[in-house]
């Protein structure tokens, strides 16, 4: 019974903020934005799965979204509001995101920004926001928004093909020649199947194997069995935890693991955690990951974990899995950036500070860089222009209000710790020429 | 204001499409006796094919999706082929599922249809997108010009304007010489067998019906939404609107209406304006529990629900003379230990 | 290739063992009790879980399993004695008290959901080098659950033909008045079901995730499709049929994915409930002398 269309918002986050937030709605002026202090609590909701087969999602957002409500509260708020989460749960279905968002529309009167929408929900949602004239940093990698022209949406995020494509070269440059994608039925796995797909086409490198696996089945053995018979050198992957530790697990006991190049998805808690306890020792060895390119470690970066470990009684067990997770990051440099975008503005009205977004975030000439909200709210109360630089690196909005960077082939040391081992630019990324993925 | 027209306007075409599932499965539950716990599949199919024939053919190589069939056919040739892909598909299904079994092999049979249609649309991607689904479904009349909140509003009138002609003409249906040869079936089956009733071409039209009208549900929610995938018609769907019938009152049309605006609009949207209690998710679960409660306890307490089955309705129907202990003392339609 | 034709239907046998245990243990319950019990699938969940916590805490997962047992009988004892039975009271029938069953099925998921807080547990109990059988690669776990199905299986039908309570439970299930009239105390038998039933239940949960060697509040229900189709394909209250019918859907699902596309493997397995409902409608057919539930 997962996913099912009951039309219903989990309200996750600060409880008694969020009510507050609500009951206060009415007696805010908010409409031309005030720079006043003691103003209405503002209100960012997560239109994110909570719910359901891609539950994931949900607590990848509330790792990254909520120490940066955190951590923009403890520097003061935005021109004097105070931020509070407010969690709509999409349950990757768009029949219950709908309602939901719109319900979310209605009783939410100091809304501010969106963080999502999710994959699933976003080609019915990203219009319902946009014509709400809401800003919403979405982490959906669907090639439709490559080249969106939704004034409102903002995307920190690779599309799904880039994470493909870099997957494939990295294959290309460890000179494998048989390549196996196994891929789960589950929505995110067959979002990012085809860039995979298309990467390795685009490359020449031969699929020998092409498996689907149904998620929760008790046993893969023939799949497995299958897979061996092909004989890869690596498996690509992405399926959901479950069924990663039951297929690798069968696969390792029956003699078959090769290397395993993950999606980006893969590299979260519940999946390193499913196939580690599977495959025991052998894990470290066998596993790499395609990730968005971590920073360096800069102050944005500290920052973030600051904020996370502060915070680590409100986020979703275990917190120490966020330091890490791309996606918690990407949220977190979204809010941020918005809140930069607020002050710059000196509004905290969406149509009046949307547009100012890439100005605190992309690089220019005589811009101040900052590395946290506090610092970047010191630089702009001093007149000056700041370039954002985020805990995700360098944030460089295009025309199309994307902005991704390169990619690195990560291993894992069994925690959700990232060990580099090599890099995948944005540039050998959009030399090569796919068609054909969603 | 404009956010809450929205929602509201929203909530009233989940009502015309929940009223329309709610009509169908008390023609197929409360009047033929057919137990269809797969109802939700007909309701997809309805949408995946009004999707497909309006998103316009799938063009391959560098598209955003697959399908299949696509086509861009004007509104309303879209909901018109998914009413008939529902009737088809109720036909297939019913070939197999409306044999003479025992009722509870019936619903177990139809839940596992139910989970092998889900199973299959998700791992067959050229069919209709796997589950990723389909998106982006063009809004009917988007050419007209209407502005947003006059589209909502005119949508969601549109909505109930089909959702009630049916709702009227089911209805009529069942009060037609038919629909007593339905209750007749449901009730008696032996007795209705011997007087020259066709058991199995009854119970097939009823399914057919309600069928067709499960595809034109889907239909109407999918060009409304813009986007269908197997997240939406997981085999639970189903249970909802069971439970809308159980505590509204089988086989009474007022009462499936009054249990739909009852349980899937207002129960369920309750929970929204909650507060969080606990970690996130918990609410969700517990909404869940709350389901499973409401239906164990109306099928202790009020099997009849709580507008119960008209009993002067099949009074002058001349096919059958119907006791009032055999009728429906059982919420099921009187199984009560009927030989075959 | 042969190999690969072999291996296939090896892994089929290990499917079917795990869906027969559960099979085993519905087939009993529903033929005597007549209860098409779609909480079941919960009630493997809970066992599972009562396993999953002991491995957790140390226990050796031998006990995991004797202790998923204990908790697979005292909820079944707890569902059929304490909660059915008081609806059958009311004069709930055959098919609402199945109505019965999926609602509660639906609050035991979710109240394992909200207690697991929708987490997916991992559950490795045995790592260890696959054995070589001929041109078939098995690992031991897989050996071992097929051992334990076959044990379980043989264990079931000396118990139903060799004991005086089995015998009884034959009689009863075959009809209860008649057992009824010659003496039998049909209520303790039906105790002894629920128990007898649930603890199978229970066991079926832990054996699925040690093979699966993960665990979520929906392990079980996905699961209760397959259980329900081989216990009606084998005939009600038959355990040599559940067996024969789980060892049919096994293999069918297994050779389908070795050879077909995968993704239909399951549907495939289905597939063969639909073919004999068309070709064997008799299969199905109701009784009439058996539509009485006996919970008492």
């Amino acid at each position: 019974m997962k996913a099912a269309r009951l039309k219903t918002a989990a309200i996750v986050g600060a409880a008694a903020m969020a009510l507050g937030a609500c009951g206060s709605s009415g007696t805010a002026t908010n409409g031309g934005g005030s720079g006043g202090s003691g103003g209405a609590a503002l209100t960012v909701a997560g239109v994110i799965a909570i719910t359901g087969a891609s539950d994931f999602e949900g607590q990848n957002q509330a790792g990254g979204i909520l120490p940066a409500i955190y951590a923009i509260n403890q520097a003061g708020g935005v021109l004097g509001h105070k931020l509070v989460y407010k969690g709509v749960d999409t349950r990757a279905d768009p029949a219950d995101a709908l309602p939901a968002v719109q319900q979310m529309l209605a009783t939410t009167h100091n809304l501010v920004m969106v963080a999502g929408p999710g994959s699933n929900s976003a080609p019915t949602i990203v219009p319902v926001l946009n014509a709400a004239k809401v800003p919403m940093t979405a982490v959906a990698g669907e090639s439709a928004f490559d080249r969106t022209t939704d004034q409102y949406f903002w995307r920190l995020f690779p599309p799904d093909a880039a994470n493909g494509v870099a997957m494939a070269l990295w294959a290309k440059q460890k000179g494998y020649t048989r390549v196996a994608v196994v891929f789960g039925t589950d929505t995110g796995s067959q979002g990012d199947k085809p860039g995979v797909v298309a990467g390795l086409k685009a490359l020449n490198i031969p699929v020998v194997s092409d498996i689907n696996l149904t998620p929760d089945q008790p046993t893969y053995l023939s799949s497995v069995h299958r897979l061996m018979a092909a004989h890869p050198q690596v498996i690509m992957t992405e399926s959901d935890a479950a069924t990663a530790g039951t297929f690798f697990g069968e696969l390792k006991q029956l003699g078959g693991l090769v290397p395993i190049i993950g999606t980006e998805a893969t590299f979260t808690a519940p999946w390193i955690t499913a196939v580690k306890g599977a495959l025991g020792s052998s894990f470290q060895q066998a596993f790499t990951s395609l990730i968005t390119a971590p920073s360096s470690k800069t102050a944005a970066v500290t920052a973030f974990e600051q904020a996370v470990t502060a915070d680590k009684s409100q986020v979703p067990k275990p917190w120490q899995s966020y330091l890490n997770n791309p996606f918690s990051i990407t949220y977190w440099d979204g809010m941020v950036a918005v809140a930069l975008a607020m002050n710059a503005a000196h509004s905290t009205k969406p149509t009046v500070f949307n547009k100012y977004i890439p100005q605190v975030t992309n690089p220019g000439p005589g811009k101040v860089v900052v590395y946290t909200y506090a610092q970047g709210v010191k630089e702009l109360k001093a007149g000056k222009q700041i370039q954002y630089y985020g805990a995700s690196g360098l944030i460089d909005f295009n025309q199309y209000h994307n902005s991704f960077g390169n990619q690195e082939a990560v291993g894992s040391n069994g925690s959700s710790q990232p060990v580099k081992l090599g890099t995948v630019t944005a540039k050998q990324i959009e030399a090569v020429p796919v068609t054909g993925v969603q | 204001m404009s956010a809450w027209s929205f929602y509201i306007s929203t909530l009233v075409v989940y009502f015309g499409v929940d009223l329309l599932s709610g009509v169908a499965l008390n023609l197929q539950y409360g009047y033929a006796g057919v137990v269809n716990l797969a109802f939700i599949v007909f309701q997809a199919f309805g949408a995946y094919i009004a999707a497909a024939t309006t998103l316009g053919p799938d063009t391959g190589a560098g598209a955003f999706q697959k399908y299949i069939f696509g086509a861009h056919l004007p509104f309303p040739l879209p909901l018109i082929l998914a009413t008939l892909g529902g009737a088809a598909l109720a036909g297939v299904v019913g070939l197999f599922s409306l044999r003479r079994m025992r009722r509870d092999y019936q619903g177990a049979i139809l839940l596992i249809v139910s989970l092998i249609a889900a199973e299959i649309v998700t791992a067959d991607v050229p069919m209709f997108n796997g589950s990723n689904g389909l998106t982006g479904v063009p809004k009917p009349l988007a050419s007209l010009g209407l502005g947003l909140q006059a589209y909502q509003w005119s949508y969601a009138v549109w909505s109930l304007v089909i959702a009630f002609a049916v709702y009227a003409g089911v209805r009529w249906l069942s009060r037609s010489p038919w629909g007593a040869a339905l209750r007749a079936m449901r009730d008696q089956e032996v007795a209705a067998g011997a007087i020259g009733l066709n058991i199995t071409v009854l119970r097939m039209q009823a399914f057919v019906i309600g069928g067709a009208i499960g595809g034109l549900s889907g239909g109407l929610l999918v060009q409304y939404i813009g986007a269908w995938s197997p997240g939406a018609w997981g085999y639970a769907e189903t249970f909802v609107i069971f439970t809308a019938m159980f505590v509204g009152g089988l086989g009474n049309y007022r009462g499936v209406a009054l249990g739909i605006l009852l349980v899937p609009i207002i129960f369920l949207e309750i929970p929204q304006f909650l507060p969080q209690i606990g970690y996130p998710g918990l609410i969700d679960s517990l909404e869940w529990i709350l389901i499973g409660v409401l239906w164990m306890l109306s099928l202790y307490f009020r099997p009849q629900g709580l507008v119960p089955e008209r009993k002067n309705i099949a009074v002058g129907s001349p096919l059958i003379p119907m006791g009032e202990g055999t009728r429906l003392a059982s919420l099921a339609g009187g199984i009560t230990g009927r030989a075959r | 290739m042969l190999s690969t034709l072999l291996s296939a239907v090896a892994f089929g046998v290990v499917l079917a063992s795990i869906i027969a245990i559960a099979a085993m243990g519905f087939t009993i319950q529903f033929g005597l009790t007549n209860v098409l019990n779609l909480s079941y699938g919960g009630v493997m969940t809970i066992g599972g879980y009562v396993a999953y916590l002991a491995v957790a805490h140390g226990i050796s997962a031998w006990y995991g399993l004797v202790l998923g047992a204990a908790a697979g009988a005292v909820a079944t004892l707890v569902i059929g004695h304490g909660l059915l039975r008081r609806f059958a009271a009311r004069g709930t029938k055959v098919f609402e008290m199945m109505m019965v069953t999926l609602g509660l099925g639906l609050v035991i998921d979710y109240t394992l959901q909200a207690i697991s807080h929708n987490n997916i547990s991992q559950f490795t109990v045995l790592q260890s080098a696959p054995l070589h059988l001929g041109p078939v690669t098995l690992t031991p776990t897989q050996v071992i659950i097929t051992a334990v199905g076959l044990a379980i299986f043989i264990g079931l039908e000396a118990l139903l033909r060799l004991t005086r309570i089995g015998k009884a439970l034959r009689a009863m299930a075959s009809d209860p008045s008649l057992a009824r009239a010659c003496g039998i105390k049909t209520s303790r038998i039906v105790v002894f079901t629920w128990l007898l039933s649930g603890a199978l239940c229970g066991l079926a949960g832990v054996v699925y995730i040690i093979n699966a060697q993960s665990i979520g509040y929906t392990t079980g229900e996905l699961f209760l499709p397959l259980v329900i189709a081989a216990a009606i394909l084998g005939g009600a209250g038959s355990p040599s049929g559940a067996i024969l019918a789980a060892l049919l859907m096994g293999i069918v699902t297994q050779v389908f994915s070795a050879y077909g596309n995968a993704s239909y493997s399951t549907a495939a397995g289905f597939g063969i409930l639909v073919i004999v409902l068309l070709t064997r409608p008799s299969a199905v057919l109701s009784k009439g002398e058996n539509e009485e539930l006996a919970l008492s």
